[in-house]
């Protein structure tokens, strides 16, 4: 039983139906045991948060719960009914609706046909366009999203508001039971989100809020469900749970305060590895900094403030309709991540999405990773697996991947080795500045740890590293130096202690002075 | 962003008059106004309705197997069985003519059979077992290909008098039959694009998963889809038969590039998701003109292929420009 | 520094925790190859039953002799689908070669020995505008292949207006025809050929291109491919080998027609697919498209043994492709996997 019962009952004086109680589920996919015994109730009204590693079970259970997967043992019951979906369009009809982290919405239809799918009015078996632009208004309007036009064609929104309606047409149709899975993942506030969940909750619907970021599960979630090994550990009240008791709880053991002391590791006066001169393009402008060897230079910024932009131009995916980009000094003009390799002391870059943009699934992780110097570990053209695998070995154990994962096909692993798989690409070209975008995205607590030290380890021996983060804490814990862009401009920057989330997420936010245009860089955060 | 996703020209969502224009056909049917006006130069008997007829008489199999065409591919799949079709119901009105009114009838009823039954069995191996559409569709053509074989071994045979007459004739001396029909066609299409059934399609071709995510049955819509292309494709068929009166064996296979190529020039994507039945009934009248209008510029007919082959080229190319302009954000 | 190199190496066991994942050794292309070159020995063998006269040494050697044309022809097409294309210029390529041979050429003429290469180049150079056409303009590679086969056949048509004249260079009918050390010419340049075609395309950096380039061009790019370098290249490789292809019909059967490369492209397709290349592309490898190719020519002279009309040919051999389709699906192999552990 949760403890601090005591102190949910002084919130609510009456204790909240159970809407969904699930135990003992199980579900095998061959010889491979994804869940192996999950147990979770989620009360009326209350946000239920979902926490637990990759590998953990985590997605298993969602599907299971969704509809999308039947269980192989266990049994589920909605509003003490047995509840068995057989399909995800099965479970919305019953109440139970998920709005998915890979968002399921068909990109060249509308916005309106996307939320009445797959019911669109209509008579004689036309569909009516004046109705469904109608009925789609009218739902956009109830959810405080009438500034998006029902007409609009998914492909041309913004990912921000494609996760928006998505979410809202989960919630329309979640009448017992709401899924939330990563909700944010595209977001750049919460205040959003939040407030429709609330909105959700009085009315007494489940919530089932899956994310990694514990602060955004601390304040909109009253409990969670942390799985480890395909089991649930325990299900507790957030309120007197502390952070280092659920990373427990997910890792299997008790994880030092992950703060490490900054060393300073840049020399000033050595020439800059990376640098910007007033770069400008598409949501760019005037972007001018220098990146120095041993190096850990952060991007902070909300969603769409020109951080792709920016990454893209420096990997030479993108050029810049203004200004220069200069590596070693020079000024250059990169064709590609292929030309950036060979520019100077070396670019490297991981991509955004790794799923569509980074890895390749049907060849092995050891060939995903060399596959940037493939040239040199070949002998005359000509290589063996064996060959890659032991090229890529190096690079594997500077991320604390197993090296047993190296012949899978990188597709079959988890996201987070398939992560370590791409940074540990970024690390064996021998480039000398990284530029890394969110890498750590959608990965687990340990996976972050190794990244994390693969970064420092790597500046530490002199390389220069830029990356971005949506996770404040991580921009925290590894940046010596941080720029905030905000309106596709650098607005602040920030340097060793200086760096605090308060501080962050202030300048991310637009507030506080910009930066003046000689010399003085930082303001003292009070 | 990467340039993942096409702003849409499906005439759905917002889109620039001129962009809507093209894949709706708005374009294919300038191109082909300009390219009448160049023939009724050089052939000041273009404009006569026998002559109209006449041409409308020969484009009426391509337009009808590009009609058909353009179903798969806006679902994002390739139809090769359309050859197959074709050829079988070809050689089986040529082998097993049916007279008179009723005999046409039947005649009709049997090729729209044909036609289905291919498109069952290539809808039952791509959306039920799941094979790419272009190798199980490659299979059941060759498939069809040797049934034609066996039915006629060699060109001959000869179509019904009834069907090969009246069908190449013309209503009130203006409208020609075959024009009629394609006509009604390209109507039915019109309707089931506001249909439950085409927005399905259009959202299959377009992402199939997110499409199986929001409740559509991707399965029947697919299996539905190449049913509705292989009836078609029968019909295709049938008006071949009374354009040529006689059976061949392979007389779908020269429409099988040929359909594809007009499927592009009118516009449609050839990876799903966008363009329209109209449109590449168009560019099958442009492709027929261009032939025509080769021929009497004197062009030997040995040359005709370099020239369709870069027109294709070069419509293809226009038409992915300009759906690359409406994109830069 | 001591303390934080502590808490960091005590969260290094808990990388992997929890994760069980296993990945399968034994992977489709394995499976595919082994279960085609069962089929070809079943095929042989069960010809013997068929007729005794066939099945025999000589019809081994015979097949062999006339796989060589669509094993060479499925390399180029398999390279092709491999990056995600596909190339229906094929027919127009092969005639190309096979016409240019006969009348650039022709019989006793001392330059063949630069003058064959030079055709193997020209088909090379059809290869590269379509490959220019499909990576430069864009152009989707089914609809570039199909104008480039219509320009090519028509050009041909009017170059030789509609007569093809020449005969069979000494060379190609000297490679048909001839034996070296005991084995029939074609036989051994099919075993060279398949050994430098497999080795390059599953052993070498350049094959490793293409399997990255018809996973996913824009990840391949991000991870340093020259991607597009690797795009062109498949399309000129499957050029020259058609040309190729081409000379060596002219060579077995002493002319050159203006259709003689039709009855090959489906074929090619077909033996790759049979072979088990995804048609999307990534995915493959070339044993399995020389199985699938010798199966098929396996197929084509029993067939012809049999007396089988060519109706009745047509429709076996598309039953085949159908059968290795539907015994190749992915499903299979996912539940053959978990099956065996």
């Amino acid at each position: 039983m949760p403890s601090g019962q005591a102190a949910a009952d002084a919130a609510e004086p009456r204790e909240r139906p159970c809407v969904l109680r699930c135990s003992g589920l199980h579900k095998a996919y061959g010889a491979t045991v994804a869940l192996q015994h999950a147990d979770i109730a989620l009360s009326a009204g209350k946000v239920h948060a979902l926490m637990g590693e990759n590998g953990a079970g985590k997605s298993t259970l969602v599907r299971i719960i969704a509809g999308a997967v039947s269980p192989g043992r266990g049994e589920m019951y909605l509003d003490d009914r047995p509840y068995r979906p057989h399909s995800l369009m099965d479970a919305r009809r019953i109440g139970v609706a998920t709005a998915f982290q890979e968002l399921s919405l068909v990109p060249n239809l509308t916005v309106a046909q996307n939320l009445l799918l797959p019911r669109l009015p209509g008579s004689a078996g036309l569909v009516s366009a004046r109705k469904t632009f109608e009925l789609g208004g009218e739902v956009l309007a109830r959810h405080g999203l009438d500034r998006i036009d029902p007409r609009a064609e998914i492909a041309s929104l913004p990912l921000a508001d494609r996760q928006r309606i998505e979410i809202t047409r989960a919630i329309e149709n979640a009448t017992r039971v709401l899924i939330l899975d990563e909700p944010t993942a595209s977001l750049a506030e919460t205040d959003w989100l939040f407030e429709r969940i609330r909105h959700v909750t009085g009315k007494g619907v489940a919530v089932l809020y899956i994310s990694h970021r514990l602060g955004e599960v601390r304040e909109i979630c009253t409990e969670a469900t942390v799985l480890r090994n395909g089991s649930s550990i325990a299900s507790v009240d957030l309120s007197a749970a502390s952070d280092s008791q659920i990373f427990e709880m997910m890792v299997g053991r008790k994880v030092a305060h992950k703060r490490l002391p900054r060393a300073v590791r840049s020399e000033r006066g050595q020439q800059p590895r990376l640098a910007a001169r007033q770069l400008g393009g598409r949501n760019l402008h005037d972007i001018s900094f220098e990146l120095r060897p041993g190096e850990v230079l952060g991007v902070a910024a909300l969603e769409g403030q020109g951080q792709q932009s920016l990454f893209r131009m420096l990997a030479g995916l993108e050029s810049p309709s203004q200004g220069q980009v200069l590596v070693d000094g020079q000024p250059t003009k990169l064709s590609g991540p292929r030309a950036a390799l060979r520019t100077g002391s070396g670019i490297a870059y991981l991509p955004e999405e790794r799923k569509t943009e980074g890895i390749l699934s049907g060849l092995s992780a050891a060939t995903n990773i060399v596959l940037p110097i493939i040239g040199g570990v070949s002998r005359a053209s000509f290589l063996t697996p064996r060959m890659e695998l032991r090229a890529a070995r190096d690079a594997a154990d500077k991320v604390e991947m197993n090296p047993r994962y190296l012949d899978f096909a990188i597709g079959d692993l988890s996201g987070g080795n398939q992560q370590k798989a791409l940074i540990a690409r970024t690390l064996v070209t021998g480039a000398k500045t990284l530029l890394l975008f969110d890498p750590s995205r959608g990965v687990d607590v340990g996976t972050k740890q190794s990244i994390y030290q693969a970064i420092r380890a790597f500046a530490d021996g002199g390389g220069s590293v830029l990356f971005y983060s949506s996770e404040l804490p991580e921009v925290v814990q590894l940046a010596d130096r941080c720029l905030v862009l905000y309106g596709g401009s650098i607005f602040r920057e920030f340097e060793g202690d200086d760096i605090s989330e308060q501080a962050l997420v202030a300048a991310m936010l637009g507030h506080g002075d910009a930066i003046s245009e000689e010399g003085a860089m930082h303001d003292r955060a009070h | 962003m990467t340039e993942r996703i096409d702003a849409s020209m499906t005439g759905f969502g917002r889109t620039s008059t001129f962009r809507g224009l093209v894949t709706g056909g708005g374009l294919i049917v300038l191109i082909y106004i300009c390219l009448y006006a160049v023939y009724a130069v050089q052939q000041p008997k273009a404009l006569t309705a026998s002559s109209i007829a006449a041409l409308i008489n020969n484009t009426a199999p391509l337009a009808l197997a590009a009609a058909g065409q353009a179903i798969i591919v806006i679902s994002r799949g390739f139809d090769l069985s359309v050859a197959g079709v074709i050829s079988i119901c070809n050689v089986v009105l040529a082998v097993y003519p049916l007279e008179g009114p009723g005999g046409a009838a039947a005649s009709v009823l049997l090729c729209l059979a044909i036609g289905a039954v291919v498109g069952a069995v290539n809808g039952y191996l791509v959306a039920v077992l799941r094979l790419q559409s272009i190798a199980a569709t490659l299979a059941t053509m060759i498939i069809c290909q040797g049934i034609a074989l066996v039915i006629l071994k060699a060109p001959g045979g000869y179509v019904a008098e009834w069907i090969s007459y009246e069908m190449t004739d013309v209503l009130w001396r203006v409208i020609p039959v075959s024009g009629l029909v394609v006509g009604a066609v390209v109507l039915a299409w019109l309707a089931i694009k506001r249909s439950a059934f085409g927005i399905s399609l259009y959202a299959i071709g377009a992402d199939e998963a997110s499409a199986a995510l929001s409740g559509i049955n991707t399965r029947r819509v697919r299996f539905g889809a190449h049913v509705l292309a292989g009836c078609i494709y029968g019909l295709a068929g049938f008006m071949l038969s009374a354009q040529t009166a006689t059976g061949s064996p392979t007389a779908g296979t020269p429409l099988l590039m040929l359909c594809f190529a007009a499927v592009a020039l009118g516009g449609t994507s050839l990876s799903g998701g966008k363009g329209g039945v109209f449109a590449s009934v168009m560019g099958a009248a442009t492709l027929t003109l261009l032939q025509k209008v080769l021929f009497s510029s004197g062009v030997s007919s040995f040359y005709t292929g370099m020239f369709q082959g870069t027109v294709l080229i070069l419509a293809v190319v226009f038409s992915a420009l300009l759906a690359r302009s409406g994109e830069a954000k | 520094m001591s303390g934080a190199q502590e808490s960091v190496s005590a969260v290094e066991p808990f990388a992997q925790t929890g994760d069980t994942r296993t990945s399968s050794k034994v992977s489709r292309e394995t499976i595919t190859t082994i279960s085609v070159a069962i089929l070809c020995v079943v095929l042989l063998l069960a010809a013997r039953f068929i007729n005794p006269a066939l099945g025999s040494w000589a019809q081994v050697e015979t097949v062999l002799i006339l796989g060589l044309f669509l094993v060479v022809l499925s390399y180029g097409q398999g390279l092709v689908i491999l990056t995600g294309g596909l190339d229906l210029s094929l027919p127009a390529v092969i005639t190309l070669g096979g016409i240019l041979a006969t009348s650039w050429v022709g019989s006793g003429n001392p330059a063949e020995w630069y003058l064959l290469p030079a055709v193997l180049v020209v088909c090379g150079l059809v290869g590269l505008i379509s490959a220019i056409g499909i990576v430069w303009l864009r152009v989707p590679p089914f609809i570039m292949t199909m104008a480039m086969s219509i320009i090519v056949l028509s050009a041909l048509l009017g170059y030789t207006a509609g007569t093809p004249r020449g005969s069979a260079p000494d060379a190609a009918v000297a490679l048909m025809k001839s034996h070296v050390a005991g084995l029939p010419t074609p036989v051994l340049v099919l075993i060279i050929f398949s050994a430098i075609g497999w080795a390059f395309q599953s052993r070498s950096i350049y094959g490793r291109y293409l399997y990255a380039i018809g996973t996913n061009v824009e990840a391949a790019r991000n991870a340093g491919v020259p991607v597009t370098a690797a795009r062109i290249l498949p399309y000129v490789i499957s050029a020259i080998c058609a040309g190729f292809v081409g000379i060596a019909l002219v060579g077995y059967s002493s002319g050159a027609t203006l259709r003689m490369g039709d009855d090959y492209l489906l074929p090619s397709i077909a033996a790759v697919v049979i072979g088990g290349s995804s048609i999307l592309g990534g995915r493959g490898s070339f044993l399995g498209t020389l199985g699938g190719a010798l199966l098929l020519t396996i197929l084509g002279t029993i067939i012809s043994a049999l007396g089988l009309e060519f109706g009745l040919r047509t429709i076996i051999e598309g039953s085949i492709i159908l059968i290795a389709l539907l015994l190749l699906r992915e499903e299979l192999f996912q539940r053959l996997r978990s099956i065996q552990r």
